[in-house]
């Protein structure tokens, strides 16, 4: 067990040290949610003072939304990474290495999962320059982080055994950017399933990114009596952790079938 | 399986997608301490035969142990015992020599001082110190290779497998590559493994060769002993203005070991002979007993690609990728 997580911890350290090392990669991860926060914030900011609407303000509603699309936006580039080792040679050295499948999939899952915190992080705090409000106060800052740690993980982990499974830097590009924007759009991001038409709003009940983002989005909005939000923000952290779990058990799955 | 075979491969076989055969019941084994080199042009199977050995592939019949584990079963404890360099160059760019070589010991289980001084060691031993700090991006292509070498040997391993070590490299980069092979085995006593489709490699680095053609091994010795089972050398006298070619036919045709001697027009002898070193004295002695003048004389030794010529009916040399690459070239020049 602690040979495995020191694998998985040596996997994640590279793809670390690949983030540090790009820094325009750094830069874009912090422009990028400024311009969905800015531009898209102030195009709809009226849509709050449609009845019916969850929040008072708009960009109290589309902030925790930013940070959960800013993790599928991580995890493409996750998937995008195994498929450029698999391309240069260079996954075949980890595979021929005494390393586990699963410590593989792990580690760049929780990689891409600490990145995702990181810049969940900053946009936070670039919400709340702009004005934001976020009604669980300090004490729901390490729930925040937590909170866009496990959809950072879980998102990676999808791409990953994409990635497994398509074996190919330009066979995988075409299936993320098929799947990504559409995830974005058929969620609550950036309107309630209340407001939608039925069958948007029945896709949007079920897409595991609107899932990610209702836990984050009672942090900032509240309403709910202290004790009933502490319940549910557990609960969310546990399927969540569920879900990351099993979904990076299929990567490292998928990586194993590259005996085969 | 002898305590001394490292590698014992049984019927090895894959077939992809239930029809494309790529290694077809191969069987050899490979002693402690020893070069052994797999020589086939591309597509023989060669890498094929490599994933199988380092369990990155599974067998789909017949078996195979590397440092007495079998792939299949114990794929775990083989990846521990083995060295793999892969034909493509599996350096990452954005972490520095240094950066690589410890990423590489931490997934072998390496750590604290052990790490530090095998990373210092491996590093001086490719000629890699100097540039050890700065990012892999920067290196050149022989830098890369010798450092992806280095990623090889950093845990000890009993067995070093390498791909087409020296695959485009220039000629000085390679023969730096044979020399670390050599020290390794001497100085480390690494038995290592290598695939290979250029024949000079096999030849002089090599202590045994498998010659593999579409899957199969076609002929297995050392480079010697696989020349000298085909005919013998070539020998090609030039006799001397006016001199008797008939007679000197004649007069070879008649000594012990001497077979298909022929003339041509230009006044040349050829003829092939068992051990041609220790024959041409006495040629010569027999010609000029008979009066016949010699102007020159060569002597050519058979080849391994006469060897696999002789094994497959087809030259080993001219490949289609590097007629490709000449190709390439002549039209960048023109």
């Amino acid at each position: 067990m602690r040979g495995f997580l020191a694998d998985c911890w040596w996997i994640a350290w590279r793809e670390l040290k690949h983030f540090a090392r790009l820094r325009p990669r750094i830069l874009a991860s912090v422009v990028q949610p400024l311009l969905w926060l800015t531009l898209m914030g102030n195009m709809l900011q009226r849509a709050a003072s449609i009845p019916g609407f969850p929040a008072e303000r708009y960009l109290d509603y589309m902030a925790p939304g930013v940070m959960v699309m800013s993790t599928l936006f991580g995890a493409t580039t996750a998937g995008l990474g195994l498929a450029l080792d698999l391309r240069l040679g260079y996954l075949q050295k980890l595979l021929a290495a005494p390393v586990d499948r699963l410590a593989i999939a792990a580690g760049k899952a929780l990689a891409a999962g600490l990145q995702a915190a990181l810049q969940g992080g900053l946009i936070f705090l670039v919400a709340l320059a702009l004005g934001a409000r976020f009604a669980a106060g300090p004490a729901g800052v390490p729930l925040l982080l937590l909170l866009t740690f496990l959809p950072g993980v879980l998102f990676a982990a999808l791409a990953l055994s994409f990635a497994a499974w398509v074996r190919s830097h330009e066979g995988l590009m075409p299936v993320l950017n098929l799947i990504v924007l559409p995830l974005v759009f058929t969620s609550n991001v950036i309107m309630p399933a209340s407001l939608m038409p039925a069958w948007l709003a029945a896709l949007a009940r079920v897409n595991p990114v609107s899932f990610a983002v209702g836990p984050l989005r009672a942090l900032f909005l509240g309403g709910a009596e202290p004790g009933r939000a502490g319940a549910a923000a557990v609960e969310a952290v546990v399927v969540l952790a569920v879900l990351a779990a099993a979904t990076t058990a299929l990567a490292g799955h998928l990586l194993a079938r590259h005996r085969d | 399986m002898s305590a001394d075979e490292v590698i014992v491969a049984e019927g090895l076989t894959k077939v992809f997608g239930g029809r494309r055969v790529a290694v077809d019941a191969v069987s050899f084994a490979v002693r402690r301490g020893e070069i052994f080199g797999f020589l086939g042009p591309n597509g023989a199977g060669k890498s094929t035969t490599i994933a199988l050995l380092t369990t990155l592939l599974r067998p789909s019949a017949g078996r195979a142990r590397v440092a007495g584990h079998d792939v299949a079963a114990e794929p775990l404890a083989v990846r521990r015992q083995i060295g793999y360099v892969s034909q493509d160059v599996a350096v990452d760019d954005l972490l520095t020599g240094r950066e690589n070589l410890h990423f590489q010991g931490r997934l072998y289980h390496l750590g604290g001082r052990e790490l530090r001084a095998r990373v210092e060691a491996v590093l001086e031993m490719v000629d890699l110190a100097e540039r050890a700090d700065d990012l892999v991006a920067t290196y050149s292509g022989g830098m890369r290779k010798r450092l992806d070498l280095a990623a090889g040997l950093l845990h000890r391993p009993q067995v070093l497998f390498l791909d087409e070590p020296t695959l485009g490299l220039d000629v000085q980069s390679r023969q730096r590559i044979w020399g670390y092979v050599r020290r390794l085995r001497d100085e480390e006593g690494v038995t290592v493994f290598l695939t290979t489709h250029y024949m000079e490699e096999a030849d002089t680095l090599c202590d045994r060769v498998a010659i593999i053609d579409r899957g199969e091994i076609v002929a297995l010795g050392s480079p010697r002993a696989l020349k000298a089972g085909l005919r013998g050398d070539r020998v090609t006298l030039a006799l001397e203005p006016g001199a008797d070619a008939g007679a000197a036919r004649r007069v070879l045709e008649r000594l012990a070991g001497v077979q298909g001697v022929e003339g041509s027009g230009d006044g040349s002898v050829r003829l092939v002979v068992a051990d041609g070193e220790r024959a041409v004295p006495e040629l010569l002695r027999a010609l000029e007993q008979a009066g016949v003048r010699v102007a020159s004389l060569s002597l050519q030794r058979p080849t391994l690609d006469d060897v696999f010529l002789h094994h497959t009916g087809r030259q080993l040399r001219e490949e289609p990728a590097d007629r490709l690459a000449r190709a390439l070239r002549r039209a960048r020049r023109g």
